[in-house]
């Protein structure tokens, strides 16, 4: 499994459903994929996230939130969510929230991070 | 008068129309004057000395009078020996003026005599008579005026015999250099040797080394100002960067030029929490050597996690006022300095450097420790890759596109600047979760040696950081490497107390 350092993953089109909670929508695209990060295309500390994916050998699917329609709301539901600012770089697995880089970093050093992908199908020894 | 000009002054009976500034009355009109003294400038003028050379001027003339009187009482001379080109020590009085009782007492002879008589070393005092004048000398002002027509006259009316008697004089005091009397305009432009007696040769000779003496004297003193200057100024650095690097505890509170507030303030919180750690590493040291039982010793292990929980705190509200004070690492020593990463030290090195200091391991210890080396690495890397993405992004706005719009780029430079918090805060957390991990693999005595390496690893990155920045400046300059080893071999020594004795 290589990482791109082009395209992230895949972009999911988001024409289906145009009205919905933000929210609703983020658990949505979340559940769908095995490692799923919310990130803006400027952002630097997004990038150093998905680079410690990629140097895990793990394939995250990545929705940039400036360049969706609903972004803005995205955004803030993310910031509701986490409750701090900023709302991006945010990572589930699994469908379940993990968290923003400092808690991501935590868990890769404390030893869990690696079981939660494995877990989640996103990492094959 | 003209049998006695000084050639070497190269002085011509001009007077006053010469163009050296401190040509002294006495050389205006030709009185014998060294040439050291022309050339001088400005030292003291001695007025002690000056009443001593009228007292005994005073006295000669009187002895003078007695023999050939051929000036008049009024003695304005004496005043024109006031204006010493030289300052006389008159320690013999008697004998030496009544030797040249014989001379004619035209003022040439007259203060020639009592030059010549002078045997000790005669100090170098510029006469300066335009600048020594004060109110004090007033008078003396006048009468050298009247005293120069006298000579003019007296040269007018005197002319051979003066001449003739000095050198009669001469002969009597000295070997006679000149045998002949040359006429007394040729005397007057050309260098006059056979006029200077010996005595008279040996005054010059002792005022011109007097004279040396006390400009490789001045030169010295001069020299050594400037090096004190110089020590003064690499003190002064010293002291400043030992004080951003809080070796200074708690005495920098913004003191110091260019660090700001947040940064002054974090420098002396660290200075305090570097005496804090002091104290717990010698509470863990103490623990390990009394073999606590592990429920106390994990207490003390605890303690020192929430003493590092403390610095990750600070740093976190310095990242907040002042990020380049910790990305710059201002707040470490130079040798901690060397290896900083992101404001702070590099986990997966640490980790490296615990490895050969924590045997013996479990396998399964060695596997976890192996496990958050790589990981940390992993994470390291990710954070490095991410400041590089912004220093980039920084770059391409800094240096603007086609069309530059000043504030605009500005405002989106603050803008991508101010992700640097958060990568020094990243950076700040992995350190943070690598130390908090570390028990969590080790027993408790391991933990507690653990922290004792990596307190004293530091410990000593300082204490080679305060060495190389106190080692000695001379060695910069000296050419003699070995006295530098010499030296610095010395001050490792001396510091021995610095290394615990773990």
């Amino acid at each position: 499994m290589h990482c791109q350092t082009g395209s992230w993953g895949s972009y999911m089109p988001t024409s289906r459903n145009t009205v919905g909670d933000p929210l609703e929508r983020i658990e949505r695209l979340a559940s769908e994929n095995a490692v799923v990060i919310f990130s803006i295309s400027s952002c630097c500390m997004c990038h150093a996230i998905k680079r410690l994916f990629c140097g895990m050998g793990v394939n995250p699917t990545v929705y940039e939130l400036d360049e969706d329609p609903r972004g803005k709301d995205m955004e803030k539901a993310l910031m509701r969510l986490l409750g701090t600012s900023p709302a991006v770089p945010v990572v589930f697995i699994g469908g379940k929230l993990v968290g923003a880089m400092d808690r991501v970093m935590a868990s890769h050093i404390n030893g869990t991070l690696v079981p939660l992908l494995k877990e989640a199908g996103a990492l094959w020894l | 008068m003209a049998n006695h000009r000084v050639g070497e002054t190269g002085l011509t009976d001009s007077g006053p129309s010469n163009h050296h500034r401190h040509i002294p009355y006495a050389a205006l009109h030709g009185m014998n004057v060294p040439t050291s003294f022309i050339h001088q400038e400005g030292s003291a003028f001695d007025f002690g000395e000056l009443e001593e050379a009228i007292v005994l001027q005073g006295l000669k003339i009187r002895n003078d009078e007695a023999k050939a009187p051929l000036f008049t009482p009024s003695r304005p001379a004496a005043t024109l020996e006031m204006f010493p080109s030289w300052p006389m020590r008159f320690q013999q009085t008697p004998r030496g003026i009544s030797r040249s009782g014989g001379e004619s007492t035209d003022s040439g002879s007259a203060v020639n005599t009592l030059s010549s008589k002078t045997e000790h070393q005669i100090e170098p005092e510029s006469p300066n008579s335009k600048k020594a004048s004060s109110s004090d000398h007033q008078a003396f002002d006048q009468k050298p005026l009247q005293h120069q027509q006298h000579l003019q006259q007296q040269q007018q009316h005197q002319q051979q015999q003066p001449e003739m008697a000095s050198d009669s004089s001469r002969t009597g005091t000295s070997q006679n250099q000149s045998p002949g009397k040359p006429p007394q305009e040729k005397r007057r432009g050309s260098t006059s040797e056979k006029q200077l007696d010996a005595k008279t040769l040996r005054r010059l000779a002792q005022n011109r080394e007097a004279a040396r003496k006390s400009r490789l004297r001045k030169k010295a003193y001069v020299q050594q100002l400037e090096s004190s200057r110089i020590k003064l100024t690499q003190l002064e650095q010293d002291l400043q960067r030992a004080r951003s690097q809080g070796l200074f505890l708690g005495g920098c509170a913004g003191a110091v030029g260019n660090i700001s507030s947040g940064a002054a303030i974090f420098d002396m919180e660290y200075s305090r929490w570097l005496e804090d750690d002091q104290r717990h590493m010698s509470e863990l040291r103490s623990g390990i050597h009394a073999h606590l039982c592990d429920s106390d010793l994990r207490i003390i292990v605890d303690s020192y996690i929430s003493h590092y929980d403390e610095i990750f705190q600070l740093k976190a509200m310095a990242a907040k006022s002042d990020v380049f004070h910790l990305i710059t690492g201002m707040w470490t020593t130079p040798a901690e300095r060397c290896f900083l990463w992101m404001g702070g030290f590099r986990p997966s090195e640490l980790i490296k450097m615990l490895i050969s200091q924590l045997d013996p391991l479990t396998e399964q210890q060695v596997m976890g420790i192996c496990s958050l080396q790589h990981s940390s690495q992993q994470a390291e890397e990710a954070l490095t890759q991410g400041l590089e993405q912004l220093q980039q992004s920084l770059i391409d706005t800094v240096a603007g596109g086609p069309v530059v719009d000043g504030m605009q780029q500005m405002a989106v430079a603050l803008g991508k600047l101010a992700n640097l918090e958060g990568f020094v805060r990243q950076a700040d957390n992995l350190r943070h979760q690598t130390l908090h991990q570390l028990p969590r693999i080790l027993t408790v005595r391991q933990a507690a040696r653990c922290f004792i390496v990596i307190g004293e690893y530091y410990g000593r990155l300082r204490t080679l950081s305060s060495l190389w920045a106190s080692r000695p400046r001379e060695t910069l300059i000296s050419d003699d490497h070995s006295c530098q080893t010499t030296t610095d071999l010395q001050m490792v020594q001396a510091s021995q107390n610095h290394f615990s004795n773990f």
